[in-house]
């Protein structure tokens, strides 16, 4: 083989940049969160007193906390987005497939959302959401109508990962299946369904994780109104962190406790499909 | 695709229209929204708030132009009112007054530095995993895998805190810093590193080219798909992000585009056409962005599973 030296310490000076800003944005961060949410923090004059537990009690427990609240409707939003993203984007890629024609199209029209900034996205829906009827000003339709906005910018992207996942079905299993007598429905439910359900994991995990963070249209549309229905919390988080003095620790409780609420998803998710392999990799 | 049709029968041939026929009123769907944007950025103040749901301005509707010009003259107050709106004037008034071209030029500015600087240090540090031995490698390669799991909504907090005792805030480098490198990034280079084979680059070694030497004249020209698909997934990130930029600058001249047009709206609130035309302007250039790079982005997104925001 090469004459290349067994060790090459070297490799250490190649990755030391991108592992350094690791170290310094995720891992050192990670702690100064941790140690954060246990302090009085003010973000002004950069220091604080400890108080423990107490920011996590007063989130989870607090007469003015509004963290289960949040945790309610953001959970809401999660399941209407999930549930449309599923109900859109696979019978979308399964259509997109089946049309035959124009498909090169169909892709890259509905990809254009996914492109288009989340800023932009929320101002004009929040104009067509006043043409449609105040939607937004309805505490009963204002979430509903941020999940449908979030649907339809995020459909296209899901459609072309199921059209990969769909692609990589070998042609076999179906000329098999016909072999043997089946219809497209049972086509569709004994070879598709089974062999699509790492993409489907896979685009229900990263729905899943990505709405529970939901900011920007919030923070664009709503604001957390009206009469605090779309109150979610990452705005919380931010609001709290941001916009009002000394409650810097609190919001850092607030958001570790949103890191349990995702990563309970994720184990949940991975257990229940039994799938260790989740995308390709 | 040469998928032979299920049953060559007419049921299978309605089946192929009719998901034609679905994915057409789909496409209509994505579209309409940018229509209704584009159309409302060429309105007048008055067209905007007297016909809202309109895509197309009425001053330019075909039945308006029919009743203008069809029959002799159009008449005069019709007239003062295109003079007065050339097509367009919100765009330029959005320049004018929300200084759009300012935050344009900072969102240009910030996202090709984050995208060149980001290339390069995933691609030094994707080399040193995909191909150098050094004790720990594996290990270190895991920890750095394990970022990725991080929620950003974790991250807001702390990373500002940093960029504070920095002293980075309000600082364009306090916005790009943390995203000069990108588990995501090394993980796909890496994986396109260890997929060509090593004797392209042996042949390099043999005529005394060094490590540096055969990253950059024999590896990176071959992943040039990879990079391009990454540079310009990377380029998309840093434009269209909103949150991280919002918290860490509050000196109106060096915001981005995103978090310049949320403010351009909340000092416009009655004036919806500059604001569409401000937002036209800003989503235009990443939709060229992908259209030129598109033959090289299909396949990368279906197979990374990357996600621009």
């Amino acid at each position: 083989m090469t004459k290349r030296p067994r060790q090459e310490w070297i490799g250490y000076a190649y990755i030391a940049p991108a592992f350094g800003l690791a170290l310094l944005f995720s891992f050192f961060s990670m702690g100064v969160s941790l140690y954060t949410s246990l302090h009085e923090w003010d973000a002004f004059v950069g220091r604080g007193r400890f108080v423990g537990l107490e920011n996590y009690q007063r989130n989870l427990f607090g007469q003015d906390s509004i963290f289960w609240l949040a945790l309610r409707n953001t959970s809401l939003y999660v399941v209407l987005v999930v549930v449309g993203m599923l109900c859109t984007a696979l019978p979308l890629a399964l259509l997109c497939r089946r049309a035959r024609y124009l498909q090169g199209l169909f892709r890259t029209l509905y990809f254009i959302p996914s492109i288009t900034p989340g800023v932009v996205v929320a101002l004009i829906f929040y104009q067509i959401f006043g043409v449609w009827g105040k939607l937004l000003d309805n505490a009963a339709t204002a979430l509903p109508a941020i999940a449908i906005m979030a649907i339809w910018s995020g459909a296209g992207y899901n459609m072309l990962l199921f059209l990969a996942g769909l692609n990589e079905i070998p042609q076999d299993f179906y000329d098999a299946a016909r072999i043997d007598g089946a219809g497209a429905w049972d086509e569709f439910r004994h070879v598709t369904v089974p062999l699509l359900r790492n993409t489907v994991v896979f685009v229900m995990v990263m729905t899943i994780i990505g709405a529970y963070q939901v900011f920007t249209s919030v923070y664009v549309m709503t604001q957390g109104g009206p009469e605090r229905s779309t109150e979610v919390l990452a705005f919380n988080i931010f609001m709290n962190a941001f916009s009002v003095a000394g409650q810097m620790g609190y919001a850092s409780a607030c958001a570790w406790l949103l890191f349990v609420v995702i990563g309970v998803f994720v184990l949940i998710q991975m257990r229940l499909y039994g799938s260790k392999r989740v995308y390709d990799e | 695709m040469e998928e032979t049709p299920r049953r060559a029968g007419p049921v299978a041939r309605l089946g192929t229209w009719v998901a034609l026929v679905v994915m057409c009123f789909g496409a209509v769907l994505m579209v309409y929204p940018y229509a209704y944007a584009v159309g409302g950025s060429l309105k007048t103040r008055l067209e905007f708030s007297t016909d809202k749901p309109a895509v197309i301005p009425p001053r330019y509707q075909p039945s308006t132009l029919m009743k203008q010009f069809g029959s002799g003259e159009p008449d005069a107050e019709y007239l003062g009112i295109l003079k007065q709106w050339p097509p367009l004037r919100n765009y330029r008034d959005a320049v004018v007054y929300g200084r759009i071209d300012r935050y344009l030029g900072n969102s240009f500015l910030y996202a090709v530095l984050m995208t060149l600087v980001s290339l390069f240090f995933n691609v030094i540090a994707a080399y040193a995993f995909a191909r150098m031995r050094f004790p720990g490698r594996d290990f270190l390669f895991g920890m750095l895998l394990s970022t990725m799991m991080i929620p950003h909504a974790v991250l807001l907090i702390p990373q500002f805190l940093v960029v504070q005792q920095l002293g980075l805030v309000d600082h364009l480098l306090g916005v790009m810093l943390p995203g000069f490198a990108g588990a995501f990034g090394i993980f796909l280079l890496r994986q396109f590193f260890l997929n060509i084979p090593a004797e392209l680059e042996n042949a390099a070694f043999i005529d005394g080219c060094n490590r540096w030497g055969v990253l950059w004249r024999i590896l990176v020209p071959v992943s040039k798909p990879a990079l391009i698909t990454l540079g310009v997934f990377s380029f998309m990130g840093a434009w269209n992000s909103f949150e991280w930029p919002l918290v860490v600058i509050s000196n109106e001249d060096l915001y981005p585009f995103a978090v310049g047009l949320s403010l351009f709206r909340d000092q416009n609130g009655q004036d919806w056409p500059r604001v569409l035309a401000a937002a036209a302007m800003g989503s235009t250039p990443l939709i060229l962005v992908f259209y030129a790079a598109q033959k090289f982005l299909v396949g990368g997104i279906s197979l990374s599973g990357m996600k621009a925001q």
